[in-house]
């Protein structure tokens, strides 16, 4: 009877060493964008196109724009813009904010307490619009410091950052990479496998052989868990020796886990193939179901706490969230199994449920 | 001519013979739309905060209230001692604690400039920065408070008076349902046009095809003329799913837009049928528009505004034909920019989009036939 899975197993090895443009995708895919996701994603601005117009030209209204362009944050791209010009300037995306100086800045600096300068900002991309009004925020800050000097600070607030002081985004990114990525794997490759046979005829070939369904099943899942595996820890590698993101915890732990989250993805992967009769069915619904919410719902880019009520419990069905939880945990926080128990209890549940139900679909299919 | 009308009749046969899949990729910009549109905010809300209070005065009780009123934090609670606080942020219970020292309020009153502690989870370093900026808020206008009257008076402030144009409310929708729209006709016109001719291919129809009279121009063209208009629709639906769900509205030239449309169509219409005549199989012809999507939307500016890229991968960027759509079709949806500022992306996705049909279309001759 092992035999007989064993030739499943090695079947499909075949299939998937036979087809080189696949295994090249599953190989290199991971790798530019382990690159990509390193060097080019940085939601943090700099260089930002900003046009002044100052109306005041004084040595007050100087030294305000002199500490803007003296940070690395700000690039003065348009000088001396007419009122009538600023929506002109945004439509051609010269400049992603205007800061207009008033002709009495610096004689009502020295006369009122308070003082307002303009600043327009092109709020189309609200992510960037957010980070020029807090940069901007912080240098009239620092500008008013500078005007009173005298009056001292009540207390200071000293801040410790734990785990990752300097913000550095891949060690945020590394660990949402591997989530996303075995889920692509384990989820889309197995449904696409299984639909395939489907759609050629081959899988009732081979329901006519005296091989048991649940064997079919360990066959075909048993090659992608170790494809899969394989990624992760090619990931995990180069994560931490290019880019330093450090391993923290206990190996067993994380490799543990990372079986057990690929477990979770393949019982996804064999549901969709149970439900859909053909390829591109399977991987739009295995896209649309996995890749979508495991991006933008898992916490991986966008902080679960931000969004909206509903969409937070949403996340804890997604089996990426929890092991998001887990692998960040187990790398840069050296988490043990004490503090991870409950994202763990959370994957082992949602696995079982997924392979409860695709087990039931399957055999009534077969039948 | 009526033999292309055949081939589209067929195709578009095909396309409603599976309702499920027809359900999906008209269901799939609503699901896209109200996902993203909610859960990608930028402003950092509810962070879980748990403060130590080791001085039980008016002074910590003021800092609790000030800290637990906003929006930006939750909190969580008291906690015992520094001890605790660096282990419920270790299991992930909480993600900033506070720790107010014996004597603060004393030591405040004398002068002494006591020091508060702020014990931050640094791993997700981009909403962390922006949590830690929230509580230097919180305390700088403590601390404004504490100041007496007179002294207040000398101080000389200079204040920023903030408009935001086009979005005030800096809904992130507004920003991302374009960007949806777009990834939409790039999913379905190159994702799908490849698939259907590879689909051919593998079952073995394509070959049926090629032996009847049909011209290879006039196979490409009925192949490819059911997605684009499949993906013309879709938009449209989506323009309006836009308006009746977000209340965002173009605001621009609906004449520009679909002109744009159509010059990014040739592009992505070109990939979907290059893709197709490189692949054997649909599992790799999905890979590789795969492989190419991942690519140009991370490369356009969907999320990550190019400008923060490093220069080498800004220059890739202008490899990138949805670059150029995704920028036209934001500025037309939110600025309502005319056409004269809008040229240059035109040329550039005319260019690309007829480099790459012609380039297709002979690869196709060539490899098929």
């Amino acid at each position: 009877m092992n035999s007989v899975l064993s030739s499943i197993i090695k079947k499909e090895f075949r299939h998937i060493l036979r087809d080189p443009q696949t295994l090249i995708i599953v190989v290199i895919m991971p790798l530019v964008m382990l690159f990509l996701y390193g060097y080019a994603i940085t939601l943090e601005m700099k260089q930002i196109n900003i046009a002044v117009t100052d109306h005041s030209k004084t040595p007050e209204s100087r030294r305000l724009i002199n500490r803007l362009t003296s940070t690395t944050f700000f690039k003065v791209s348009v000088f001396d813009v007419p009122e009538r010009d600023f929506d002109n300037v945004f439509k051609q995306r010269q400049a992603r904010c205007i800061l207009v100086i008033p002709p009495n800045f610096a004689r009502s600096l020295k006369r009122n307490t308070s003082t307002d300068i303009q600043l327009l900002i092109d709020a189309s991309d609200p992510n960037a619009a957010n980070y020029i009004q807090k940069y901007i925020t912080q240098i009239v800050r620092q500008f008013n410091f500078t005007l009173n000097r005298s009056v001292t600070q009540a207390f200071t607030l000293e801040t410790r950052i734990f785990y990752n002081p300097d913000f550095k985004s891949y060690y945020f990114f590394v660990p949402g990479l591997i989530a996303t990525i075995l889920l692509l794997i384990s989820a889309l490759l197995t449904s696409i496998a299984i639909v395939r046979e489907k759609e050629n005829g081959t899988l009732e070939q081979i329901l006519v052989s005296p091989v048991r369904p649940y064997q079919i099943i360990i066959g075909k899942v048993v090659p992608y868990t170790i494809l899969g595996f394989f990624d992760s820890i090619l990931i995990l590698g180069l994560g931490h020796f290019l880019f330093g993101v450090p391993i923290i915890g206990s190996y067993w732990l994380l490799s543990f886990t990372l079986i057990l989250y690929i477990i979770t993805g393949l019982s996804f992967g064999l549901l969709v193939s149970t439900a859909a009769d053909s390829q591109r069915l399977a991987m739009m619904a295995a896209l649309l179901a996995t890749i979508l919410p495991s991006f933008m719902l898992s916490g991986f880019i966008f902080p679960i706490n931000s969004m909206p009520e509903i969409f937070q419990y949403l996340s804890l069905a997604i089996p990426a969230t929890h092991f998001l939880t887990i692998i960040r945990g187990i790398l840069l926080k050296g988490n043990g199994f004490g503090a991870l128990y409950v994202p763990i209890a959370y994957l082992v549940l949602i696995s079982s449920i997924l392979i409860a139900l695709s087990v039931k679909k399957f055999n009534v299919t077969l039948e | 001519m009526q033999r292309i009308i055949y081939i589209i009749q067929k195709e578009f046969r095909q396309i409603l013979r599976e309702p499920i899949f027809l359900a999906l990729i008209f269901g799939m910009p609503f699901i896209q739309i109200v996902i993203m549109g909610y859960a990608i905010t930028v402003d950092v809300k509810n962070v879980p905060l748990a403060i130590v209070d080791q001085d039980h005065s008016s002074m910590s009780n003021r800092i609790i209230q000030a800290f637990s009123v906003t929006e930006s934090f939750r909190f969580t609670g008291i906690l015992a001692s520094e001890k605790a606080a660096v282990k419920e942020i270790d299991h992930n219970h909480i993600k900033l604690a506070l720790i107010i020292p014996v004597h603060f309020e004393r030591d405040l009153k004398k002068g002494l400039k006591p020091k508060a502690q702020a014990l931050l989870d640094g791993v997700d370093g981009n909403s962390a920065g922006v949590a830690l900026a929230y509580a230097g808020r919180i305390a700088f206008n403590l601390q404004k408070e504490w100041l007496d009257q007179k002294k207040l008076k000398s101080v000389r402030l200079c204040g920023i008076e903030t408009r935001m144009l086009y979005n005030p409310s800096l809904e992130s929708v507004n920003n991302i349902v374009p960007g949806i729209l777009a990834i939409l006709i790039v999913v379905i016109t190159s994702f799908l046009t490849g698939m259907s001719i590879v689909r051919e291919k593998e079952i073995g129809t394509l070959e049926q095809l090629m032996v009847t009279p049909i011209r290879k121009g006039e196979l490409i063209l009925g192949k490819v003329l059911p997605l684009a208009i499949v993906g013309f629709l879709l938009f449209n639906v989506g323009l309006l799913g836009a308006g009746f769900i977000f209340n965002l509205w173009l605001k621009g030239s609906l004449l520009t837009l679909y002109f744009m449309v159509i010059l990014f169509m040739l592009t992505t219409l070109g990939i979907g049928i290059f893709v197709s005549t490189i692949v054997q199989t649909q599992q790799q012809a999905m890979f590789f528009t795969w492989f190419f999507m991942i690519f140009s939307i991370l490369l356009s500016g969907f999320f990550i505004p190019i400008e923060n890229m490093p220069q080498a991968i800004q220059l890739i960027s202008y490899l990138n034909p949805v670059r150029y759509f995704m920028v036209v079709i934001r500025e037309i949806y939110l600025k309502g920019t005319e056409f004269r500022f809008l040229w240059k992306e035109a040329l550039a996705m005319f260019v690309f989009g007829s480099a790459t049909v012609i380039g297709a279309v002979l690869r196709f001759r060539k490899r098929i036939g």
